[in-house]
């Protein structure tokens, strides 16, 4: 490959974007996560003892996440919520998805597409908080429902997990949403047709023939809104209630509350191997490769 | 089994655009039937309507006497053959086969059996099992129809099947599906802009131009007398002299072709003594002239091209502008024709057809 890059670029190029790619991967990427890790395994100490005698290496802070049940629960509760997360959010984005890849005008793809995309013009918290306002106790949805009769009493949408819920699930379609998009896309429209011309129903052609076929695209945004959803630290700092935290926030406060950098990189890290162990749980199940993921 | 198709009033609309104009068409029950025209003359329209993936603007359809208005695509007793096949790439080839019957609940035993029967009889045995991009493209080619045939369809739909085979693969195709035709009784229902294959395989031809049939006829018929100028210039390779009609007699008439002289040919369609009209002679029927031809043109010959079998010149009327084809016997004029000779050529009038000219092109908006 070096040679291909010379005979292109000449020497002194090739050797500028090596070594600045060099410089990226480990400086900006692997060095941090290294050094996170290196805390992670270590006690959190003053200054005048680090050197010292106490500072040795020592699982203590991992043992610290097993042996606390508040903190054990929240980790699990986090996973079971993400992964409720990315089914939602593949339940809401495949009928969009489906529709804009092989029923839709190019003229509604724009559209629609627009549609998607404004609401990423905004700050994600500001988003956050425009549901905040909509879920709330007095709010316009609650107002909504009532006036149509739908219930007769306003629903706490904030309290439990349910506020948490939605807001990550419309906060990450996008990132469902053009992943099957562009899987749907690829489709032959005339694979559809010919089921349907050898009787297959509406379900049949989607889970024998669409779904098959977006495989790829549904692991992507899969991991993709997993990997968001159990790292997101806005969503359930603002829409969530007491009793719905996320590991991220737990994570948050060992950094900036406890000023314990070791534990909290300790909690990270095994939030890393959470889902690095999700991506390749999903490539398992779905059997693809990592190649698939990038298309 | 009742497998005939009835086309009532049938016609189709894109908004403002006419596809197919009114149109009735009754399709044999067992009958091998082509619908044969250019890209763009509604032929393929016409195969999505009887398929049910398209609504017709007016008109309707009934498979062996059903009617089939409130019938959805899934449910017609119709099973097509795509033109880039539409085989299901991540399915085997037996799962390909049995998809039609595992929508129909048929258990996985007996759905086996009958791929396997299939797969004998497209030619291609124990490969249920290959993958898809496997197998080559007359194999693919088999696959879909054993996968179009495995739900017992009273009609099969093929929309030019052939197009994507090279020749040789396409000319024995054509005999195969013929076969298969014939093996299973099934009413085929062939669309195609190629003549050789509407000609080859078809029992009867639809001849579709601008959306309107032209003419429905056997291949000989179409071949032989056509009753349109768009079918005599469409089907089979014809020489057109144009000209006027001098005089109507019986089943003949008397053309005036202006400097190249005066034939007779059989009457094609509507003629009136005075009326403009081409004047039709296929390049095999144009012989070296003898003393009982009444119609005889003389020409030159600018090229000669020997084809094994036969010969075919591009000859010249002095006074005409269009170019004269001749199909020859490779031993006829002695075995020896240059360019630049001269022949006079006779044509009988029986194989001499005189058709009125198409009237305007129709406009793609009506």
């Amino acid at each position: 490959m070096i040679k291909q890059l010379t005979a292109r670029f000449g020497g002194p190029m090739t050797l500028v974007v090596l070594l600045l790619l060099w410089f990226w991967l480990i400086v900006l990427v692997l060095l941090p996560q290294l050094i996170m890790i290196d805390y992670s395994f270590k006690p959190n100490l003053i200054p005048s003892q680090l050197g010292g005698p106490e500072d040795v290496y020592t699982l203590g802070n991992y043992q610290t996440l097993v042996g606390n049940d508040i903190h054990r629960t929240i980790f699990f509760k986090t996973i079971w919520s993400s992964i409720l997360v990315t089914l939602l959010t593949l339940m809401v984005s495949y009928p969009v998805a489906y529709f804009l890849a092989q029923l839709a005008t190019a003229k509604q793809v724009m559209l629609i597409a627009l549609l998607l995309v404004i609401p990423y013009w905004i700050n994600e918290i500001l988003r956050t908080f425009s549901w905040y306002l909509i879920l709330s106790f007095q709010g316009p949805l609650n107002a909504l429902l009532l006036g149509m009769g739908f219930i007769d009493r306003p629903i706490r949408f904030l309290s439990g997990d349910g506020g948490v819920l939605i807001g990550m699930v419309y906060a990450y379609i996008l990132f469902m949403v053009f992943p099957l998009y562009n899987a749907i896309e690829s489709l032959d429209n005339n694979q559809v047709r010919a089921a349907r011309n050898l009787g297959a129903g509406l379900i049949r052609i989607h889970w024998r023939i669409v779904i098959p076929h977006a495989k790829p695209g549904i692991a992507t945004g899969c991991i993709m809104v997993f990997m968001l959803a159990a790292g997101s630290y806005a969503v359930p700092a603002l829409l969530g209630s007491p009793g719905s935290r996320w590991f991220t926030q737990i994570i948050y406060n060992w950094f900036f509350e406890g000023g314990n950098w070791n534990m909290g990189a300790a909690y990270a890290f095994v939030l890393l191997i959470l889902c690095i162990g999700f991506i390749a749980a999903i490539m398992k199940v779905f059997r693809i490769g990592l190649g698939d993921i990038g298309k | 089994m009742d497998s005939r198709v009835h086309l009532d009033n049938i016609s189709m609309k894109f908004g403002d655009f006419t596809a197919v104009h009114p149109l009735d068409l009754d399709i044999q029950s067992g009958e091998f039937f082509s619908f044969l025209g250019p890209s763009g003359c509604g032929k393929t329209t016409l195969l999505n309507i009887v398929s049910g993936f398209l609504e017709p603007t007016t008109g309707s359809i009934s498979i062996g006497n059903e009617p089939m208005g409130a019938v959805p695509a899934n449910k017609r007793p119709t099973s097509m053959i795509f033109q880039n096949l539409a085989l299901f790439p991540l399915m085997s080839v037996a799962e390909n086969i049995e998809f039609g019957l595992e929508v129909r609940g048929v258990s996985k035993a007996e759905r086996r059996k009958v791929s396997d029967r299939l797969l004998e009889l497209v030619d291609l045995p124990h490969s249920g099992q290959y993958r898809i991009d496997d197998l080559s493209g007359g194999q693919k080619q088999r696959v879909a129809i054993a996968r179009a045939l495995a739900v017992e369809p009273k009609v099969l739909l093929l929309d030019e099947p052939l197009s994507a085979l090279d020749l040789k693969l396409r000319q024995h195709m054509r005999t195969e599906l013929k076969e298969i035709q014939r093996r299973t009784e099934i009413t085929f229902i062939y669309i195609t802009h190629d003549q050789g294959e509407a000609l080859t395989m078809s029992d009867r031809v639809a001849v579709m131009s601008a959306g309107r049939l032209q003419q429905v006829d056997t291949p000989i018929e179409l071949y032989r007398k056509p009753k349109t100028a768009f079918v005599a210039e469409f089907v089979g390779e014809n020489n057109r002299l144009p000209g006027k009609v001098v005089a109507v007699d019986g089943d003949q008439v008397l053309v005036d072709c202006g400097a190249a002289g005066q034939f007779r040919g059989q009457l094609g369609g509507q003629l009136e003594p005075g009326q403009p009209c081409g004047l039709y002679v296929r390049p095999e029927s144009l012989k070296a002239a003898t003393d009982q031809d009444t119609n005889r043109l003389d020409v030159s010959v600018e090229t000669v091209n020997f084809e094994g079998a036969h010969l075919t010149l591009e000859t010249r009327h002095a006074q005409l502008t269009s170019m004269v084809h001749v199909q020859a016997d490779q031993r006829a004029y002695g075995g020896q024709v240059e360019q630049g000779a001269n022949l006079s050529l006779g044509f009988k009038t029986e194989e001499t057809v005189v058709l009125p000219e198409d009237g305007p092109l129709e406009t793609i908006h009506d």
